[in-house]
Order: structure tokens, then C-alpha cells, then sequence
């Protein structure tokens, strides 16, 4: 097997790579972004708690949220004001920044300055969104949608190397289980894998319960520690968490955003397993159970 | 035909030629590896590299096996690459071996296609045991 590893940032942000036997990497930040202020006080406080844990990270924010179930939801701060929030946090504070495009069109403005392009889940088979992730030249995240197979995501995978895509990060967010309901499938992470590429658990989002509140999802946030401990024990490369300092009014995901005052333990714990399964890896090698011939 | 003639019959002028069987690149997918040899109405794929180097190849015989091992959805098995699936060294022959013999070996290894590749392994042709056979019983 071919592992691929990927390098987000450019010009003079703290580069962050991602990839077999190297450090767990966080992306995270408020699901949208709320104002100039707030996301700057949580580029911040994630700050502190990453160079505390000396853990590698990327900030995660979208200016336009385009699959709320609700017309009242909020929908974004719009694409003008939130790239340049975007552009003035990787400036202030040295590090690389992704936010999600949910129109083709968008693509270009948001690789222009983020230095790591997201595909949402529910877009992640469209081909017009997948060749404009890859116009950008960025490493792209491309989530998995919970109606997909993890083994179909090697479809979205093709179409981003046929646009000329290189870097990509393939990321679980849970998979449907009936209506209004995700499970995560851990078997996901060795299967998307497969495609050479390094993989990332979405615990934020893996949690949430879509739409299971009439008009908006709710979510089980107290079962992130869990997961997050488990599928970093299944070997991820990144882990994905939408963080707030304020859930409950929390202007997106309210009921699923981790509140930023358990994100230091959390972190700690998956830091620490995930550099004993690298150990284990060393001591003991690469897992072995294979299919007989 | 002269027993002497048919002795001297060299797999080149018997095989069948690129256009005429399944030749698929590294990259293809189990489904459409399936699908080029239903095209083809023959029981074997070849596999190869860029320098059109023969890397793998699928039969009937490997796809029974593996429908019998593989306990993955057909979902996800036809989405895999063909290659991890093949056979990686495949019996071969080359094509100024004589016919009788490449049909002896296809007899000792009770097999009824053999690739043909030349001395850098560039897959040059396939020979098919039914048309081998019609040439040597004077058929074709």
C-alpha cells in the first residue's frame, strides 16, 4: 500500500501535515462563523489548549451554511466577510485555516486564502463541486456523506485525482441508521484507507441526530469522548471537532458543537492513545489478519 | 495438416492479438474488469503498467474463488481495484514458443488461456486453447 501523506498551509502559516506514523492532527473551530470577535477568541482558546498539548491543528469555519434544515436558521456571515475573517486569523495567528464551499462557484475565492478546501458531506458525489475542490490546488477534506458506503468514497476520490487533485483528507461523519439518526461504522477508517490517502473522524458530527428536532438536528454530545477514544484507537490520522465556548446559543449546530471547556481532556486522551498505537505499530507491526487465498 | 507442419507452428501466428481479448489498465475496477470479459466472451483479463508490461491477470477460476473468500458486499468488491484481486505472476510464454509446447503446458497446468509476452514482459498477445486446438486438428 501506497500511503500518501498531506501538507496544509502556505506561505508563512505553521505548516501541518497529515499522515501514517505522524502526529494526530485537530481540525476544529465553531461550525460557522459568527463575527470578527468570536472567532478570534476561539482561534485563541484552541490555541492555547493546542500549543499546551503541543498537538498540530488546523482552524475550521464556514462563512455559508448551506444545508440547515430551516429557512430561519442562521445561514452565514457571507462569503466576503467571513474569507476575510478567515484570511486575517491565519494572519494573526500563524495558522493554516479551512472552511467548506457548498457552490462550485465559490471555489476559487475560498482557495484563494484557505489553506485546506472542504467538501460537505451532502455534496461529497457531486462532480462540479469535487473538480472545483480541486481547481484550488489545496489538500481538500472531503467529507464522507451519510448516505455513502465508505468504499463508494474511492468514486469521489477518482473524480478529485481526474480534476487534478493530490491531497485529500477522507473524513467519517457518521452514516445514516434509519431517519434521523447516525452510527459510526469504524470499519470506515481501514476502508478509506484503502485509497492511500490519510483519514479523519468527524466527532462532532458524528453525534448529531439530523433533523430529530423538527427543524433543526439535535445530538448525544456525551458520547464524543467515546468515540473519539475508539477511533483514535482504530488508527485515524486527524480528528474533526466543531468547538464553542457558548453551545447553546450557538448561532449553527448548537446541539452538537463541544463545549470548548472539555476540549482539553478530550485532546489529551486521544493524543495519548493515538502515540501509543504508533508504538504499538513500531513494536509490533502492521495489522495482519488478511483475507486466505 | 502434416504432423511435421503442425510441430513447427509457433504461438505468434496462433494467438489472439491486443484488440482481441481483454487488456486493462492498473487502475481499472473489479466491475468494469468484469464487464470487459463479458465483452470479450473470454474467461481472462490481463492486467498491465504503463510500459504495457503484463502485472496481473483475472479469471473465471480467480473470481469463483474469490466470490467464495471475499465476504465484502458486491458493492464494495466491484469497486476494488482489479489488480489487488490478480494473479501477480501469472504463467506466461513467448511468442516464438511452438505451439504444441505452449498447449502442453496449458494441459500440465490445466489452463485454457496463457498471455504472451515478449522479453521485456510487454504483453504482446493471449493464446486461447480453442482456436490452439482448431489449428492443430486442421479446423483453422
Amino acid at each position: 500500500m501506497d500511503y500518501k501523506s498531506i501538507t496544509i498551509g502556505y506561505g508563512s502559516v505553521t505548516k501541518v501535515s497529515i499522515g501514517k506514523r505522524m502526529p494526530l492532527v485537530l481540525i476544529g473551530g465553531p461550525c460557522a462563523i459568527e463575527s470578527r470577535d468570536h472567532a478570534f477568541i476561539m482561534a485563541e482558546r484552541i490555541g492555547e489548549i493546542c500549543h499546551c498539548l503541543n498537538m498540530p491543528w488546523i482552524y475550521k469555519s464556514c462563512y455559508d451554511k448551506d444545508c440547515r434544515s430551516s429557512p430561519e436558521s442562521f445561514h452565514g456571515i457571507g462569503i466576503d466577510r467571513g474569507i476575510s475573517i478567515l484570511a486575517d486569523i491565519r494572519k494573526e495567528f500563524n495558522i493554516p485555516v479551512v472552511s467548506d464551499f457548498s457552490d462550485p462557484a465559490w471555489g476559487g475565492i475560498t482557495g484563494e486564502v484557505c489553506d485546506m478546501v472542504q467538501v460537505p458531506a451532502y455534496l461529497c458525489r457531486q462532480t462540479s463541486i469535487l473538480q472545483a475542490a480541486a481547481a484550488t490546488g489545496r489538500p481538500i477534506l472531503l467529507k464522507k456523506g451519510q448516505f455513502m458506503s465508505p468504499w463508494n468514497m474511492k468514486n469521489s476520490v477518482r473524480k478529485i485525482e481526474a480534476a487534478g487533485g493530490k491531497q485529500i483528507l477522507l473524513t467519517d461523519r457518521g452514516t445514516f441508521f434509519g431517519y434521523n439518526m447516525l452510527v459510526n461504522d469504524f470499519r470506515n477508517f481501514p476502508i478509506m484507507a484503502e485509497t492511500g490517502y490519510p483519514v479523519c473522524y468527524d466527532a462532532t458530527h458524528s453525534i448529531q441526530m439530523p433533523t430529530s428536532m423538527g427543524s433543526i438536528s439535535g445530538g448525544q454530545r456525551e458520547y464524543i469522548p467515546y468515540l473519539v477514544r475508539a477511533a483514535t484507537a482504530c488508527g485515524i490520522n486527524a480528528l474533526f471537532m466543531e468547538i464553542h465556548d457558548d453551545p447553546p446559543n450557538a448561532l449553527c449546530d448548537s446541539n452538537t458543537v463541544l463545549d470548548i471547556k472539555y476540549l482539553e481532556h478530550i485532546l489529551r486522551q486521544a493524543k495519548e492513545i493515538h502515540e501509543k498505537r504508533i508504538e504499538l505499530l513500531e513494536k509490533y507491526g502492521e495489522d495482519n489478519v488478511h483475507i486466505e487465498n | 495438416m502434416s504432423t511435421l507442419k503442425i510441430k513447427n507452428i509457433l504461438v505468434k501466428e496462433v494467438m489472439l492479438k491486443i484488440e482481441d481479448f481483454p487488456v486493462l489498465f492498473e487502475k481499472v475496477l473489479f466491475k468494469d474488469t468484469l464487464e470487459t470479459m463479458n465483452r470479450f466472451r473470454l474467461g481472462i483479463a490481463c492486467i498491465v503498467n504503463s510500459q504495457r508490461q503484463l502485472i496481473g491477470i483475472i479469471t473465471d477460476g480467480d473470481i469463483r474463488r474469490k466470490l467464495l473468500k471475499v465476504q465484502k458486499p458486491f458493492s464494495a468488491l466491484f469497486v476494488d481495484d482489479a489488480l489487488i484481486h490478480s494473479i501477480r505472476n501469472p504463467i506466461t510464454i513467448q511468442p516464438i514458443t511452438t505451439l504444441i509446447e505452449a498447449i502442453e503446458l496449458m494441459g500440465k497446468n490445466q489452463i485454457w488461456d496463457l498471455p504472451v509476452v515478449d522479453d521485456l514482459g510487454t504483453l504482446v498477445g493471449l493464446l486461447h486453447l480453442h482456436p490452439a486446438i482448431q489449428v492443430v486438428l486442421g479446423v483453422k
